[in-house]
């Protein structure tokens, strides 16, 4: 049984990461084949397990009311399971399903409004961040400031109008000195993927598995 | 312009949403947790509705003509759902499996060349192919800001000496990078602010409450 | 936030200004340009200019496969983005492949799509010059899946046709038949799936659309990996002005111009307070 819970996992999560990188490295048509088969074998698997959000968002709804089982949070547990009632019983009912426009209206007037104005108040946390913490105090935090608060005036049409200079110091921030960052960022975190994707096909590394 | 019921409804729900998802700008409030916990239950039945449709045209309707081999990916998808059972859990390993394996070996394959040789290749050829005085600088200054930002990622040493200063440069150039990512989500986030304010100035008021169109 | 306590300099006081003052100050300054518009000029930038170039230099009859990834949540920020880019290519011959890899954006591609770009005022025709898939919760996986066998992932379109009886998709099941892959997403990481996916193992050339946040995170990849970039409504607002396509990228431009003042003064504020304190002792 240790076999069946340990082992057999591994070997599987093996030979399909060596499959795929088969498929890449060698010039054999069967492999490529295969990669074709098994990646889109993961988009049926994918979709399949898609209840499992709403399982986990009951779980998840259950235990904040348990800590704390006053008659707001009664509301608050009820109210996802409502909206998710909601969409669900219209996106089905109505001729066109998703695409009836009864389920638009509920998109837009909802889905929309709510996922849109929850990034649009994250101006306002991330402004009110960076006057505490974007101060002239060391000279990496100088960067921060002049990187940040440049390249921000650049993409505002206003300030290039009086300081036209933005435009390609702007620029220059974006190509350059971004890049040379960015680059060793990206180096080194493909290098640590790279690593820790080795030591999970040698089955070293199975917390993602064991999660 | 005429609007209808539903359009001005719309509006005033939209406006509702809007203005209570806001309203944590004050302090957290019910209104606020409402529209919250509103878009949790929407999203994930949005989400819901589209995977099932997924899994009938990719899953089921080709099984049902004779694609046999389907089964296999249905039924490793089934699986996922005994992660919920405590005693059954394990089972759940083996389409993580399948994911993860083929996952990371797609991945491999392309990080090498793509984010690590092409990458160097890059940063190389912006100095020694620069056709200009100032692109050569640019170049170099790039190569600075490449190498110095590895060394910062170097926690194997201490930070003293060459590699310390050399750490230190490259700091510098990755708040530099920080302070553009942070110039982009502001921006966007104003973006996003101005398009609810439009909303509410346009469709709402304008709209529904005044009827202009 | 006052405490209470023995007087506090003006320097401490500087540094420690109630946060809704900003907020308020914002949403006034944003509010004005809307009702109010100033009609700036936009300049263009470099990535945007590869982008376009990208396209425009397609030979007539090539083939792009769009993955579309945007969420209606990001709208205000990717309208400008898709409709000006839709729009200059259905003004070439280009065949467009557009294939949906997030729920909504199949909704996304109903309503502006077929509502406001309407590629058969451009001539086109579906099925012969432009074709839509479904969505499919593709991932890094998926694209490789599509790279490699395009029937296995998406058998139909959107209305049920095989993609067999599809007369654009006749010749075309892979990577073989794609000429230029354009990513339009709304997650930072994604560039690295069209890097691997297809530019390493294809040599495809490769565009993207993004947010603004994720430019800076794809200009390492650019001009070698990805021809060009947009990031955020600003470049999509630059995408308008060079293709001589207007839309709703000019007003959102446009709103910004004021609304970033009122951050600009409090960072002001706080450097001020910060060096008081340092410099200026009890002031």
């Amino acid at each position: 049984m240790s076999f069946a819970r340990r082992e057999l996992p591994t070997i599987i999560l093996t030979a399909c990461g060596v499959l795929m990188l088969l498929a890449f490295f060698t010039p054999f048509e069967a492999f490529t084949t295969i990669k074709g088969t098994l990646t889109s074998w993961t988009i049926v698997v994918a979709a399949t397990s898609t209840w499992l959000g709403f399982a986990y968002m009951s779980y998840a709804q259950y235990r904040m009311y348990q800590r704390n089982p006053t008659r707001i949070q009664l509301i608050y547990f009820i109210t996802p399971f409502a909206f998710f009632s909601l969409f669900l019983i219209v996106g089905i009912s109505f001729p066109g399903n998703v695409s009836s426009p009864q389920y638009l209206w509920l998109l837009s007037s909802i889905y929309q409004q709510v996922g849109a104005t929850i990034y649009a108040v994250m101006f306002f946390t991330l402004a009110s961040s960076a006057y505490r913490t974007f101060t002239v105090a060391s000279i990496e935090s100088i960067a921060l400031l002049l990187g940040g608060v440049i390249y921000t005036l650049r993409q505002i049409p206003l300030f290039p109008v009086f300081a036209p200079w933005l435009v390609p110091v702007g620029e220059w921030i974006l190509l350059v000195p971004n890049v040379g960052g960015g680059r060793g960022a990206v180096i080194c975190a493909a290098m640590a993927a790279l690593v820790v994707g080795i030591r999970t096909l040698w089955g070293k590394e199975m917390t993602m598995v064991e999660a | 312009m005429k609007v209808n019921f539903w359009e001005i409804l719309g509006a005033w729900v939209g406006a509702f949403f809007v203005i209570s998802v806001m309203t944590m700008l004050w302090k957290d409030n019910p209104y606020f947790r409402f529209g919250q916990q509103a878009i949790i239950g929407a999203t994930i039945a949005h989400m819901v509705l589209f995977n099932m449709k997924n899994v009938i045209n990719m899953a089921l309707i080709p099984i049902s003509k004779g694609q046999l081999l389907l089964i296999i990916p249905f039924i490793l998808g089934l699986m996922t759902y005994t992660r919920l059972l405590k005693d059954y859990a394990w089972i759940a390993k083996y389409p993580t499996s399948v994911l993860v394996g083929v996952g990371v070996g797609v991945m491999i394959a392309g990080t090498l060349r793509g984010q690590i040789i092409d990458q160097v290749k890059a940063t190389v050829m912006d100095v020694f192919a620069a056709t200009t005085a100032t692109d050569t600088i640019n170049g170099v200054i790039i190569a600075v800001g490449t190498v110095t930002a590895i060394t910062f990622w170097i926690f194997t040493r201490e930070h003293t000496g060459a590699l310390g200063m050399s750490a230190k440069i490259g700091r510098v150039f990755l708040m530099i990078s920080l302070g553009a990512n942070w110039a982009g989500e502001e921006v966007w986030y104003l973006t996003q602010m101005i398009g609810r304010l439009i909303f509410l100035i346009e469709v709402f008021i304008k709209g529904a409450l005044l009827g202009i169109a | 936030m006052q405490g209470k306590g023995p007087p506090r300099s003006l320097w401490e006081r500087l540094g420690e200004i109630d946060y809704r003052w900003l907020y308020a100050l914002s949403l006034v300054l944003m509010v004005i340009p809307i009702l109010r518009p100033f009609g700036l000029p936009t300049v263009v930038s470099e990535p945007t200019k590869g982008y376009y170039k990208a396209i425009v230099d397609l030979p007539p009859g090539s083939v792009v496969a769009v993955s579309f990834g945007s969420s209606l949540a990001l709208l205000d920020e990717q309208e400008a983005q898709f409709i000006a880019t839709w729009k200059v290519y259905f003004q070439h011959d280009l065949k467009v492949i557009f294939y949906c890899t997030y729920a909504d954006s199949m909704i996304i591609l109903n309503e502006e799509l077929d509502k406001i770009v309407k590629p058969e005022s451009y001539g086109k025709a579906y099925g012969v010059d432009y074709v839509r898939l479904p969505y499919a919760p593709l991932g890094e996986s998926g694209e490789a899946a599509f790279a490699t066998n395009i029937r296995g992932v998406y058998p139909t379109d959107i209305y049920g046709t095989p993609l067999d009886e599809i007369p654009m998709m006749k010749d075309i099941n892979d990577h073989r038949g794609i000429d230029l892959i354009h990513f339009q997403y709304t997650s930072c990481t994604d560039v690295e799936f069209v890097i691997r996916q297809w530019v390493v193992p294809y040599g495809k050339k490769a565009i993207i659309t993004t947010l603004g946040c994720c430019g800076p995170m794809a200009a390492p990849y650019y001009p070698t990996q990805i021809k060009g970039f947009l990031s955020g409504s600003g470049m999509g607002t630059e995408l308008e002005v060079l293709s001589g396509n207007p839309g709703p990228g000019a007003v959102m431009s446009d709103a910004k111009n004021l609304g970033i003042l009122g951050l600009l003064l409090f960072l002001l504020l706080g450097n001020i307070s910060y060096i008081g304190k340092k410099f200026g002792g009890k002031g």
